[in-house]
Order: C-alpha cells, then structure tokens, then sequence
C-alpha cells in the first residue's frame, strides 16, 4: 500500500448546464493517488482537464462528486474550517508569475499577507520573509521589489516563496516554467527540485511539455478528455507507453534534434488526426485512434494494470502489448 | 550569386530621445534566399518580433522607430515605397502570421468573408475570390471547409482559426511568409499538424518562410538556416544541423544544454544559465553575454564581435572560437 499524502476518488466536474447551456464535462471519474514526498506528473492536451483537476483539489471549486483525501482524512469542501485547513496543506503556484502576484504589493508585503491571513507571524515578519525569500534562492533586498521590478524567473521565485509560507505539504504546479524564457526554465525546475528535497514536499506537476514533466516527474498521469488513460513510473509511461494517445503525444513533440526531425519527415511518420468528434459511447479516443477496433465504440475501456504500477486504459494495447 | 529575396540591412530600431535614442534592435543583418525557411530564436526582448514587424513597417510608431538601415524585397527598398505599393507588399507579397490567432480575427465577421476580404484587396473579383477561399480553407486540411467559411472565430477551435490564419495568409500565393511564433498557443498535436502543414506548403509553393520561435524543437524540425538573437543583435548564424551539432556561440551551446533531454539524468541538476536576459538599452559596451557567459575574458569587455566565420556556414558573434572553450 502506498503511502499517499493526497488522493482523489472518483471526482466529477461539469460546467455548464443551466439554462440550455451546453454541458461540458470536465472531468469525468478521475482518481489520483500522489505519494508522499514523490511528484506526479499529469500531461494532455488543453481540453483534458487538467487544470480543473488543479482547481478542485487546492479547493477552488468543489467537485460534482467524488472525494479528497489528505493524509487519509476525507475533506468536506463546503466547509470552510476544512478549506482553511486544505489550504494550509496544499498551496497552487500558477503558470504566469505577474498575474498571480498583486502588481501594487511588494514581496514582502504579498508573503506577509499570507503569514498573517494563516496566523503565521509568530515573530518577526520581516525575518520569515527573509528566511522564505531565502529558500527560493532571492536575496533579502527582494523584499523591498514590486513585482515589475523582478524579471520572470524571480517573479516565479516569489511565488513559490508565497506558496511555501504556509508550510505546506504539497505544491500543485500548473505549467510552472512556461510563460518564462527558456534560459531561466532549467533554473526554475532546478529550485523545485531542490526544496522538494529539503522540505519533503510532494508535487503535483501539470505541464504539456513532456521533456520536462519527464525529467522531474516520478509518476506519470496522461489525461484525455476528463479521463486518466495511462499511469505509472515515468518511464513505464514515457518510455514504454501503452496507450495509443501517449504515443501520439510523445511523437508529435518537436524533439530539438534536426537528425530526428528530418528523419521524421522522410519516413513520413505523422500523427495527423482530426479533432476528436463528440463522443456517445465507448472510447472518448476513439475517433482519432489509429488502432481502432469494433468493440472501442461500444464499450468504455477501464484502466486496467498492464505491469506493476502501470495502468492503462486500452484493451487493446493490453492484449498486444 | 542570385538576389536574395528579403534583405534586412543593418537594421537599427529604437526610440528616438531629445539626445540620441534607446536601441532595442541594434544592427540585424538577416536575408532569406527565394524558397528558404529561415528561423529566428530568440527570447523575449531579443528584437525578434520587431525586426519582423520593422520589415512590413508595423512598429508601433511613436514611439518605435527604424533609426538606421535598409529592408530590401528583391532590391526594393520597403522604407521609400508608397502607401499602395506598401499594401500590395503586405499580404500579397509577404504574408505575416501572428502569435495569437484568437485577435487577429475579426469577432464580428464570418470566417469566409474575411478570407474574401483579403483577396478582393489584391485585386480579385467577387466570385474568383470566393472560388480561392474554398480552396485554401481545403488545403490548410480543414475538415469542412464550407461549415468554417460560415463560422465566425469563436465558433472554431485555436488550431482550426490558426489554419484560417495561414490559410488568409496563403490565399495571395506571396513568396514570403512571416511567422511570428504560430505555434506557442496551440498543443503539440495541433503544433505538429500547422509544422507538417507549413512544410508541404512550402514543398508545393516554394514560397519562402521566415519563422519566430523560442521553440529549438520548432527550428529543428522546420527550418533550413537558423538566426539566434540576442539583446538586439543577431548572435549566431548558421545551418540547422550544424547550430544543434556544433554550437559556435557561447548562447546558443547553453540555450541548447539547459533542454532536459532523454538522455540528462531523471531529476537531476540541469544545466542553468544563470543570470538574466539584459535590457538592450543598459548595456555597458562589450558582448552582452559576457556576464553570463562561462568563456568570458577582459577582451569580451572591450568590443562588440561581428559575425565571425567559424566554418561549415556557422557565423557566431564571439571572439573565441569553440575549440577555445
């Protein structure tokens, strides 16, 4: 059994609904388990629901259905006492560090708004930030910055740094590195790793680039229209991926390797699919699957386990390996 | 020696102060040979999307200004022509794609008339133009042609309105098609789709294409010759393989090793940089990337480089040369 710090069962979103909207289904019978002190990595297109499955589990919005459990114990999430207590175990940093920090506060004022809001500042504020600002790697003279007088890398500093003030256990990260410039994304992923170690945190890792969630990723969970359709160590997913989509995914990445790249295009390998149409019945991919089969449009494939740890929604992957 | 088809000239853009003036693009020298897919690196700030802009004379002016230099479209100088000339050139002659496909399309207009729109400002006739936009909406690999023409934007997916956007910019047949980052928005799947579509286009119409990215995977998969800005200045030159298998600029070699690869240890220290981008007006005189730069010496303190040919067709603007690093 695993020792998971954090697990979701069976959670359902809908949007929508009312009033002759259309109803679109975020997510649809998800269940994660994040082991404690390890990261998970959940990748898939835009549309799959990841960044609703971020949502609902730092607590700002509440599930359809299903549930939450940190440490074991479910959480009520139309209590407030329990969301305050959610929030002080789970914190989000966002992808876009200047629209997540408020441009009129100063870091030291955006840390110590969350020490004080949490009851934190036992003592000096203004040493907790220092101490904070030093764990990110920013010097205490940051204190003083606005958010428009840090460069993109700092700004996301300062945000970790805010997440971290509560003392959490676990950091959901949603495309942490992509609105920065690529010679600051190796440092940034360089800091995660290196508090997650000091603090032992556990990391949820939502990103789409796969290279990346690759390298710092443990677990790995590839979502396709609300669902989860493989999961497993990340090199079961990423280097022995079973699913059709996984592959298709992984292919379709630009690998920064011209040889590979030419390659690609003189055996005119393409993974040129249509959009996926709606689907009624059986496997949500499987109008753009290249190996469809009779029984994929009538029956909803379960994530079944293809080797140990290593699940997989696809029958028939499973039976041809 | 043929003429090449854009010809960027020392190209310097700024804003003009009371004394002097800030640079931000600071000398560019690009050209792109007919039928050539030429990429520019670059992160934000380097002058990338301005030298891109400068060359259809899109900056926004005040306060942005071309300070010095010449754009040349097969010796044509862009900066003297008239207005009816610059609006043949633009989208007839060289067509520009934009980062963000969701603003560059009219909300309130059908998807259809705006291809239209397009080609009756390039002198088609009301039916030759619709008869066109039929057949550019089929060869971008837009699955119902018909039901898009009579879409308006928000009604379609961003990589459905980004092929819109290339179809637009295809459907004058022009020799050069700009692209300023096309992809950046879009998933990998989609991503990949518009990479292998531009690539059989370009097969098909020999039309060259000059492509934004901060992508290397983008280049790599893409383009012929790459161009890597820095701070205003182009700081490498050279043919994709040789830029991926033999960096000759310090920059380049270290964009190229932060890139977590298959090969780089599961969650193990990748390789930083360090430092940040500068601005392009603070600069103390000397290489700008000297203060990151791991190869730095008193001299790189001293001069700008030019372009220096290191062989096999890399130029790279460092005094040293890499068997000296």
């Amino acid at each position: 059994m695993v020792d998971a710090v954090l697990s979701a069962r069976n959670l359902v979103k809908v949007y929508g609904g009312r009033r002759g909207q259309t109803q679109v289904q975020a997510l649809t019978d998800v269940s994660i388990d994040l082991e404690r002190g390890r990261t998970l990595g959940v990748v898939g297109e835009s549309g799959c629901g990841k960044s609703t499955l971020a949502r609902l589990l730092v607590g700002l919005e509440a599930p359809d259905s299903g549930s939450l459990l940190i440490d074991g114990d479910t959480i009520e999430m139309d209590e407030r006492g329990s969301r305050v207590s959610l929030a002080r175990k789970i914190q989000l940093v966002f992808q876009d560090p200047f629209s997540s920090l408020d441009p009129r506060l100063t870091v030291e004022k955006a840390l110590g708004e969350v020490l004080r809001v949490h009851h934190l500042h036992v003592g000096s504020v203004a040493a907790r930030v220092t101490e904070l600002l030093a764990m990110v790697g920013l010097t205490g003279r940051f204190a003083a910055r606005y958010p428009h007088e840090l460069s993109g890398g700092q700004a996301q500093r300062v945000a970790v740094a805010r997440a971290l003030a509560v003392e959490p256990e676990i950091l959901v990260l949603d495309e942490p590195t992509s609105a920065l410039d690529v010679s600051v994304r190796a440092e940034i992923i360089n800091l995660l790793v290196r508090i997650q170690d000091e603090l032992k945190l556990s990391y949820l890792f939502i990103s789409h680039d796969l290279s990346m969630v690759r390298h710092i990723s443990d677990e790995i969970a590839v979502m396709y229209l609300g669902r989860v359709v493989e999961s497993g160590r990340y090199d079961q997913v990423l280097g022995t991926s079973l699913h059709p989509y996984t592959a298709a995914l992984a292919d379709a990445i630009a690998l920064p390797d011209p040889v590979h790249e030419r390659a690609r295009s003189a055996a005119g390998i393409s993974t040129t699919s249509l959009q996926g149409q709606a689907v009624t019945a059986g496997c949500p991919y499987a109008p753009r699957c290249p190996r469809v089969e009779e029984t994929c449009r009538r029956e909803l494939p379960r994530l079944a386990e293809a080797a140990p740890g290593h699940l997989v929604a696809c029958p028939v992957a499973l039976r041809r390996g | 020696m043929t003429q090449p088809l854009l010809e960027i000239r020392d190209l310097h853009i700024g804003i003009a102060r009371r004394h002097g003036a800030d640079e931000i693009v600071r000398g560019v020298n690009i050209s792109v040979e007919p039928g050539e897919k030429l990429g520019i690196v670059g992160e934000s700030g380097s002058g990338k999307t301005l030298t891109m802009l400068a060359v259809l004379r899109l900056l926004a002016s005040p306060p942005l200004r071309v300070l010095k230099g010449e754009i040349l479209l097969d010796g044509e100088d862009l900066a003297l022509v008239d207005d009816a000339r610059l609006r043949q050139v633009r989208g007839g002659e060289i067509a520009f794609v934009y980062q963000d496909p969701m603003s560059s399309l009219n909300p309130l207009l059908l998807v259809g008339r705006q291809v239209e729109e397009t080609l009756r400002a390039h002198g088609a006739t009301k039916a030759a133009a619709a008869a066109r936009t039929g057949e550019v909406l089929t060869q971008v690999g837009l699955a119902d042609p018909d039901r898009v023409r009579r879409s308006y934007p928000h009604q379609l997916s961003g990589g459905m309105i980004q092929r819109v956007m290339i179809a637009m910019a295809l459907a004058t047949s022009p020799r050069l098609l700009i692209a300023d980052e096309p992809t950046t928005a879009l998933d990998v799947t989609i991503q990949r789709q518009i990479l292998e579509l531009v690539t059989s286009l370009q097969e098909q119409t020999s039309m060259a294409v000059l492509w934004v990215t901060h992508d290397l995977g983008v280049v790599a998969s893409l383009v012929d010759r790459v161009a890597v800005m820095y701070a205003g200045r182009v700081v490498e030159m050279a043919p994709t393989e040789q830029l991926f298998a033999r960096p000759t600029h310090p920059y380049t070699s270290a964009l190229l090793q932060s890139l977590p690869g298959t090969g780089s240890d599961h969650r193990s220290p990748l390789h930083q940089i360090g430092g940040t981008p500068p601005d392009p007006t603070r600069l103390s005189g000397g290489c700008p990337f000297r203060v990151r730069c791991p190869y730095a010496e008193d001299t790189c303190a001293q001069g700008e480089p030019d372009l220096i040919d290191r062989g096999q067709g890399s130029l790279a603007a460092c005094w040293k040369d890499p068997s000296q690093w």
